[in-house]
This record gives C-alpha cells, sequence and structure tokens, in this order.
C-alpha cells in the first residue's frame, strides 16, 4: 500500500509541537526551581529509619520470636519515633485502617489525590505538569498519525523507533511523576526527552517510508513494540540514576564537609532512598519487558534467518543490555552494591542499550541492519 | 532476577545465614589449619556468593563485545579471511585468543558455566529451603504493632478470644498462612475451626529463645502470603539452566544446511547436493532427510520511484517439494519470514541473485557450455553481481571468462553502474582467458572465484553484451554468447531439536520472573486485647521492602474487612455495634 504522504506530514507538525511544548514543560520546570514556592522535600528523611527500625523488630521474630520481649529496645525505639511521625489520618474510604508511613514511597504529600496536588504545587509545576501532558497528547498524535500513514506499526527504522521510545518514556514518566508527586523530576526527565527527539529530528529525520520485506512481519509489531517499551521505561530509569548520582554525590560531599548543606536545588530533589526505590521500581517494570523483547526477538529471527539465536551485533548487544540490568537487579541485593555501584552498572546497561541503537544498528554490519539512517 | 541471595536487612529471610564470602565470621583460606576439604568448601562458598555470581555477569557482558565488534567465524567468515589479509600481523593474536569465535571459545564457555555452576549453587538450597519454609509457621505476631510499616486499630465488643478467632478466619480465607498461640498457654484454648489454621506446636524450637513471659500471654493472629515470589524466582534461575541445556542440545543433533538454487532447477537434501553441510556434534550425514525442492519461479519486486526507489517491496519463491518418504510433489511459496516446513527440517529464503545464462563454443565448434552461472552481488550497488564461468571441457584449451552482471546498466562517464536492482537492461561484460583452469589439481576451488596464473587474458578489455549478443575469441579460440538470466536464492536448511524446549523455558524465565515481581512477600498480624471500651483490636503489616507496588492497599482493604467481619461478629452475638471505632491513632501509645 502506498504511503499516505498528507498523513506524513500532519504527523511531522505534530511531532514538531510536541517538541516545542515539551521544551517549554522544561522551561516550566525549571522555574520552578527557580522561582517556584518551596517545599519541603524532607521529613520523609525520618521515615525510612523508623520503617527499618519496625522491619528489624519483626525480622527479628523471624529468627527468634523476640520482637516485644524487650521492653527497653521498644522503650528506646519509642523514644526515636516522633509521636506523630508515622501515622497519617485515615482515607475518607477506609475509616480506621491507615495507609502508614505517608504511602510506601515515604513522599509526604502521597495522602493528598492527585489533582489537589498537582494544584497545591505552585504555577511553575502546574504548567509545567499541563505542558507535558499537551505535549505528550501532540506526541501520540504524531506516532499515531505516521502509523496510519506508513500502514504498519510506526517503529521500522531509527528515527521511527527514537520518537516512539521517546513518546513511551514521556507516557511512563508523566505518571511516575504524578503518581508520585515527583515534580522535580520534571526538569530532568523532560529535559532528555526533549534532547533525544531534538537529535532525531535533526540527526535521522527519516521521511514515511516502506519496509523492506524482512520487516514485513506481524513479529515487527510484538517484538519492536516491545523493545521500544523497554526502551521508553529504561530511559526513565536512567534519567532517575543520573539525579540518584547528583543527590548521592552532594550528600557525600556534605558528610565530607566538602559542601555546604542545604542546596537549594538538591533540597528540592527526592531522597536517594526515594529515588532508589523509584529506580528500582521502573527497572522492574523495564526488565520483563526487555526480556519478553528478546524472547520475541528471537520467535522472529527464527522465523525469517532460520535460527533463534546467533550472536547478531545487535543480539549480543541486546543480551549485555538484559545482563548488566540483571546485574543491577542482583547489585541491589548484595551489601557493598547497594545504592551508588548499584546505578552505576543501571547507568552502564542504558549506555549499552543507546550503544547497540546509535552504534552498532547503523556502523556495524550484521542482519538487523535497517536503520534507514544514511 | 530480584534478590537471589538474601541481603542481610531482608526480615524475611534473615534467619538464613548470609551466604557472602567476605563475612566477618566466615573462616578464610588465612586462618589456620585449611584442609584440601576447607579450601573446596571455601571455594564453592566464594563462587555462590552474590558478589562473584555480579562479577561473572559483568565477565559474560564484557565478554560478548569481541564477539561483536569482531567479525566472527559462525556468522561471517569472509570478514574474518578479510581481517586477517588487512591486519596480518594482529589477527593470529586475536584467533590465538579465540576472539574470531568467541561464543565458541573455552575462556567464554568458561564464564557461562562458572556462572551456571554458582547460579545452582545458589537455586538448589534456596528450593529446600523454600520447601522447608512451606512447613514452618510465621513468627509470632509482635507486641506493638502500630510500630510496622501499616498498622490500624479499633475497637470492638466481641471478646478478645473471639476477635482473634474471627481474624483467624478473614486471614485464612485470602489464602494467609496462620500461626496462633500455643493453647497450652492460654487462658481458654481456643478450638481452631479452620483445618487450614496451624496452631503452635507445644515446644516449637523458638519458644525459648529469649520469649519474655509477656510474650506469650494475649491474642493474636500472625498471618503470612506469598510464597509464589520465591518459587516464581526460583523458576525464573531453573529456566535459564533449561535455556542453556536446550542451547546445547541444538548443538548436538541439530544441523544447518546452505543451497544456491537457479530458477528451474533442483536439490535434495543430501550432503552431496548441499553448498554447506554444518551438521551437530552427533549429527551425520545419515541423518539428513533427503527431500526434494524445486524452485519454480522466483519474483523480486522494488519500489520504482521516491525516495526508497530501488528498495525490495517483496520476494516470492514458488517451490515444489516431494518429502523424502515420497508421496506427492506438493507446491508452496517460500518468502522472507515464511518457511517451509518439511521432514523436520525448516526449508528459508535467505538471499536472492542473479545467474547470466551463456552458451560457450569452443575452437572445435562444439558446444561446451549452456546453461546459468549464478553471480554474487555485494550488499550495495544494485545488484551488480561478479563471477567466473570455467568452461573445464573446452579444446584444445580449457575456457574461462571473469564478469560482471549489470540488471539495469548506465554507463557513467565510461564505468558500469547498475541504477535499478530488476533487470530492465542486463549486461554482462567479460574478460576470456584461455590454458589451464588448474582444477585437476591442488585444493577444490570456489565456483565463484578462478585462478588465472596458468591462463592468458585473450581480450585486453571486458567485453560489452547484451542479451543475445555473442563475443568472438581471438585466433578462433571459439565464442561465448549472453543468452539471457535466470534467478537464484540461497535456502538455509535447520534442523534444531532445542528450539521447542528452548521456547518453554524462555516463556517459563518470562513467568517466573513477572511472578517474582508482580508477587509480595507479606505478613499481617492481629491482636486483640482488653481495654476500657471493650476489645481493642490491632492489626499491623509489612511487605517486602523491595517490592513494587502497593502493599498499602491491601492492607487497608484488609483492616477494613477485618473490621466490619468483627462488626458483624458482635451483631451476630446481639451486642449493638455502637462502639465508637477509634481513629487509625492508638490512644495511650
Amino acid at each position: 500500500m502506498p504511503v499516505n504522504l498528507a498523513l506524513g506530514h500532519v504527523s511531522n507538525d505534530f511531532l514538531i509541537a510536541a517538541l516545542v511544548i515539551y521544551s517549554l514543560s522544561v522551561v516550566a520546570f525549571a522555574g520552578d526551581f527557580a522561582f517556584g514556592r518551596p517545599r519541603r522535600a524532607g521529613a520523609s528523611g525520618r521515615v525510612p529509619q523508623e520503617r527499618a527500625a519496625a522491619l528489624a523488630a519483626v525480622g527479628a521474630a523471624a529468627v527468634g520470636g523476640v520482637v516485644g520481649a524487650d521492653p527497653a529496645l521498644a522503650a528506646g525505639s519509642a523514644g526515636v519515633l516522633a509521636p506523630d511521625g508515622v501515622q497519617t489520618p485515615a482515607d475518607d474510604q477506609v475509616p480506621g485502617a491507615g495507609g502508614g508511613s505517608g504511602g510506601t514511597d515515604s513522599m509526604p504529600e502521597l495522602a493528598v489525590p492527585a489533582l489537589r496536588a498537582i494544584r497545591e504545587a505552585g504555577a511553575w509545576v502546574r504548567a509545567g505538569v499541563a505542558l507535558s501532558g499537551v505535549g505528550v497528547a501532540a506526541h501520540i498524535v504524531a506516532v499515531v498519525t505516521r502509523g496510519l500513514a506508513v500502514h504498519r506499526a510506526p517503529w521500522g527504522n531509527m528515527y521511527e523507533f527514537v520518537t516512539a521510545l521517546t513518546c513511551v518514556a514521556a507516557i511512563f514518566f508523566l505518571f511516575v511523576m504524578i503518581r508520585y508527586r515527583a515534580w522535580s523530576l520534571g526538569v530532568f526527565v523532560m529535559g532528555a526527552v526533549v534532547l533525544a527527539l531534538g537529535l532525531a529530528e535533526t540527526l535521522i529525520y527519516t521521511a514515511a517510508g516502506q519496509l523492506v520485506p524482512a520487516l514485513q512481519s506481524y513479529w515487527l509489531d510484538i517484538h519492536v513494540t516491545a523493545m521500544t517499551l523497554a526502551t521508553g521505561i529504561f530511559f526513565v530509569a536512567a534519567a532517575l540514576g543520573a539525579v540518584y548520582l547528583i543527590v548521592d554525590r552532594y550528600a557525600r560531599r556534605v558528610a565530607a564537609g566538602r559542601a555546604e548543606p542545604g542546596n537549594g536545588i538538591v533540597r528540592r530533589l527526592p531522597t536517594t532512598e526515594q529515588l532508589d526505590r523509584l529506580t528500582y521500581r521502573t527497572i522492574v517494570f523495564g526488565f520483563p519487558v526487555w526480556t519478553f523483547g528478546v524472547i520475541a526477538g528471537a520467535i522472529w529471527a527464527d522465523q525469517a534467518w532460520g535460527r533463534y539465536w546467533g550472536w547478531d551485533p545487535v543480539e549480543t548487544w541486546a543480551f549485555i543490555t538484559w545482563v548488566l540490568y540483571a546485574a543491577f537487579l542482583h547489585a541491589r541485593a548484595t551489601a557493598g552494591w547497594r545504592g551508588r555501584r548499584a546505578h552505576y552498572i543501571q547507568l552502564l546497561g542504558f549506555t549499552s542499550l543507546m550503544f547497540n541503537i546509535l552504534v552498532v544498528q547503523v556502523f556495524v554490519t550484521g542482519l538487523h541492519s535497517y536503520a534507514g539512517v544514511s | 532476577m530480584t534478590d537471589v541471595r538474601v541481603s542481610e536487612t531482608d526480615p524475611f529471610e534473615s534467619a538464613v545465614p548470609e551466604r557472602d564470602g567476605r563475612r566477618p565470621g566466615n573462616p578464610g583460606p588465612a586462618g589456620g589449619s585449611f584442609g584440601t576439604a576447607d579450601w573446596l568448601k571455601w571455594a564453592w562458598r566464594q563462587l555462590t556468593s552474590m558478589r562473584i555470581a555480579l562479577v561473572l555477569l559483568f565477565l559474560l557482558a564484557l565478554g560478548s563485545v569481541p564477539g561483536s565488534m569482531l567479525p566472527q567465524e559462525g556468522t561471517d567468515p569472509a570478514g574474518v579471511q578479510q581481517y586477517f589479509t588487512s591486519h596480518p600481523a594482529l589477527a593470529p593474536l586475536l584467533n590465538h585468543l579465540g576472539l574470531f569465535d568467541v561464543f565458541g571459545a573455552p575462556w567464554f564457555a568458561a564464564i557461562y558455566l562458572l556462572l551456571f555452576a554458582s547460579l545452582v549453587g545458589c537455586v538448589v538450597p534456596r528450593t529446600f529451603r523454600l520447601a522447608g519454609s512451606a512447613r514452618t509457621l510465621p513468627p509470632r505476631a509482635p507486641r506493638n504493632l502500630a510500630r510496622l510499616p501499616a498498622s490500624a486499630g479499633y475497637a470492638t465488643a466481641v471478646s478478645p478470644a473471639q476477635a482473634a478467632e474471627v481474624a483467624a478466619r478473614v486471614l485464612s480465607s485470602h489464602g494467609f498462612r496462620l500461626r496462633r498461640p500455643a493453647p497450652t498457654v492460654l487462658a481458654e484454648p481456643t478450638v481452631l475451626a479452620e483445618p487450614t489454621v496451624l496452631a503452635e506446636p507445644t515446644g516449637a524450637p523458638d519458644s525459648g529463645s529469649g520469649s519474655g513471659p509477656g510474650e506469650l500471654e494475649g491474642h493474636w493472629v500472625s498471618a503470612e502470603k506469598g510464597y509464589l515470589r520465591e518459587v516464581g524466582n526460583l523458576l525464573f534461575h531453573l529456566a535459564l539452566l533449561g535455556v542453556l541445556v536446550s542451547v546445547a542440545l541444538g548443538g548436538l543433533f541439530g544441523y544447518k544446511a546452505d543451497r544456491l538454487l537457479v530458477q528451474g532447477t533442483s536439490f535434495a537434501d543430501t550432503q552431496t547436493d548441499l553448498d554447506e553441510f554444518y551438521p551437530g556434534r552427533l549429527v551425520t550425514a545419515a541423518d539428513l532427510p533427503p527431500f526434494t525442492v524445486t524452485l519454480n519461479t522466483f519474483e523480486a519486486s522494488y519500489i520504482s520511484s521516491g525516495a526508497q526507489r530501488g528498495q525490495p517491496n517483496s520476494f516470492d519463491a514458488q517451490i515444489s517439494y516431494t518429502a523424502s518418504s515420497g508421496g506427492p510433489v506438493r507446491t508452496d511459496r517460500l518468502e522472507v519470514n515464511r518457511p517451509l516446513s518439511v521432514d523436520g527440517a525448516k526449508v528459508y529464503l535467505i538471499g536472492h541473485g542473479y545467474a547470466p545464462e551463456f552458451k560457450v563454443t569452443d575452437a572445435r565448434g562444439q558446444v561446451v557450455f549452456d546453461g546459468a552461472q549464478p553471480f554474487i552481488s555485494g550488499t550495495t550497488g544494485n545488484f551488480l553481481s561478479q563471477g567466473v564461468l570455467k568452461v573445464s571441457g573446452a579444446q584444445p584449451e580449457q575456457l574461462g571468462f571473469s564478469g560482471v552482471f549489470v540488471p539495469t546498466a548506465v554507463d557513467v562517464d565510461g564505468t558500469l553502474e547498475s541504477v535499478f536492482p530488476a533487470a530492465d537492461n542486463p549486461v554482462v561484460s567479460l574478460i576470456a582467458y584461455a590454458g589451464n583452469l588448474g582444477m585437476n589439481s591442488g585444493p577444490s576451488q570456489s565456483v565463484y572465484q578462478m585462478d588465472t596464473t596458468g591462463m592468458k587474458q585473450l581480450t585486453a578489455a571486458p567485453q560489452l553484451l547484451r542479451v543475445g549478443q555473442s563475443l568472438k575469441l581471438p585466433d578462433g579460440q571459439g565464442t561465448v554468447t549472453f543468452t539471457g538470466y535466470q534467478q537464484w536464492v540461497s535456502l538455509a536448511i535447520t534442523h534444531d531439536p532445542g528450539q521447542l524446549p528452548a521456547l518453554i523455558c524462555g516463556m517459563a524465565a518470562l513467568g517466573g520472573l513477572l511472578l517474582s515481581f508482580v508477587v509480595r512477600r507479606r505478613r499481617v498480624f492481629v491482636r486483640a486485647s482488653t481495654s476500657p471500651e471493650g476489645t481493642t483490636v490491632h492489626v499491623g503489616g509489612l511487605a517486602r521492602t523491595d517490592a513494587s507496588g502497593s502493599f498499602e492497599d491491601e492492607f487497608a482493604s484488609l483492616a477494613a474487612e477485618l473490621r466490619s467481619a468483627h462488626q458483624q461478629a458482635a451483631q451476630d452475638q446481639g451486642v449493638p455495634p455502637s462502639a465508637p471505632a477509634a481513629p487509625n491513632r492508638h490512644e495511650g501509645e
């Protein structure tokens, strides 16, 4: 079927619009840092300690059933805990059943409904969230119209792949940001989205077109869709990991006496604990999707090339990426590897993923040479 | 693939000794008399430690890198040859290190075998531990439930004993494993209604370990759920082992073969009739099912205009085939992404090209060649294809031609270029040789290359021929006529018995991964005690710290259900449900 050029142009226009609106949202999020209402990102630093104490207590129960048997310990802990610290008033729907510790992620604002939280976060955040939302809508329209123009899944070459994965990243981050009230991350993640999309637009733009026979398979819809989703999710995780390293580095500098405590930017950011948990959840979401994408790719390779795994360069790098993210998941459960080192590993994993897309698929000869970049 | 080896801060597994080699209490080889058995034990503990597993994972990733950066024997043997010519000093060294066959190299096998040994050393004990934990009870309810990550409290009109009873029923109906106080220490022993409820056995191993006398008082229920998380985690790792076994199965019992097939010709799946045959270690040529395949027609269509001009649109090979057991001739279509299954093997359309047809007569005027000769094209150049034609039967001297086939020829500044991959204006350009082709001695030759050392060139410049045109060789050596062209396809024939097991194991790994990520291990405790309002019920809960998803929601709905169950129980007893519900905060704590 011939390419619908008019629809292709509509798609291009919407993509440019999305890029512009995303840029404005980054400006708004940056404005929040510069001029926004001061927010309390603290209060949560204490919660993990409390939880750790409680966990240790019940964990001890698993060993010897000593919990509560030691009144001195209990009293000591009670002294440490702020009496009003842990429990928040119960939800309206469930009287008597408390959420405890202000929600899973110890973000203090989490008890407030999302819309109210956005309203209360200040004009800059309101603008940033609204612009991100409008940008995502334009981005989705751009991807969908591109798909309609070419009569197939709109991720058949590198340019389409990047536009689709940034769309996934933007949608996913919008969800994460609102779900966890993580407004301060907007400037970083949406900034990264703008950068990636802008580079795709200027460097590897490819006009709407048809696919070579090797790609004319419903496995394109399955394999590449999974890879696009996973890459978009890992994209967000990488941005979160980078913020983690910034906050962690600052905390260590303060601890070493080489930086003044109370940096205005870092104070607005979530704690390392929160960032670590958010990143972990993001990767826990992305890792099975990536695994599925690799398996789907193996099934397709078996259909197209007569073997399910042949160490083609792109396959090899997908494997390397998988191993590195698996190493991240293991590192988090290994003493001495949690925190900073684990995040270096996941950033290494994302680097290998980007290397696969940007270098291996373009410059290394293999069976996956469909980038369409000249 | 998370929390394979248990972290020390994990409250759910802290009874398990830490598996890290560097733990202070762990005797190292430095300490005193250390026998062989101790060394082995120490090495095994190191190997199965998480740190070593992490290092092996890194090595696996790192070791794969050269496999993608250097040409590999398995996927690109021509590239390896070229690397040897362009880097004569470096290539033998790299070859010695196995870097041209990384994924078959002993050092790479050592990495993944050690990794899998480490995995086995970790997974097997954990399987036993999981089986054990299915028999052991959850811990006792802690005294102060308000200190747990999630907690709730309310008053009820039923007695503490009954409140605990109701709570046990509710939690059990949600599939929690329960633990109740030992009947012997209770003032009024509760008869348990639910058969699934496990009463604490008298003299449980932990009953004497530091429990204060206050601990055993009161009415409480401990409940635990989410063992499937560990099941999923174990399934994932075992399935990875299964994938490795499946790959090995394919390497032992599978085979792969290549065959170039010109339009209008046939081949049988026998070793002599195949171009290349790569058998598995336990496969011989006798294991091949000798089915036959004929290529009737092949059509490739290309985009003819626009920016994508010349890009292929579709490939369509019409074939007929007969299974090796005989039977009827069947016809089918081979396309990319659409292989043919026959006799347990699969036949794939991998590539295609042109085979110009020539008719050669020698000096005696005899036709010594009349047929198609496949030419090979590179990845670029619109199927500008190169090849040779060796006419060993020509007399008095053997004849040879090296040529170029140009499907859509255009003269660009004196050189021929192909501007479109379809054969719209086919031209061949030939250089003729006469002499000894050298085919009777020395190693066997490629049909795409010609050794011209023993031959003399008959034509100074390449001679252009269109379809139907002939070239008269000087000195009456004969003529060659370009009579037309055929297309050829390259086929891959594969058989891999490990394929289905690998798929099953892959899906099992994915399922296990999802299970281990989605399911949370969590504990809920209920304590009922007498208070001025009647009975106060405290509910507390916690989930494994790194769990995904929100335990709070589940806990809130559980607490609400417990509360309404207690209200219901009070109503059934005729006690008015007027007892004011305490808010979430506990008074007096």
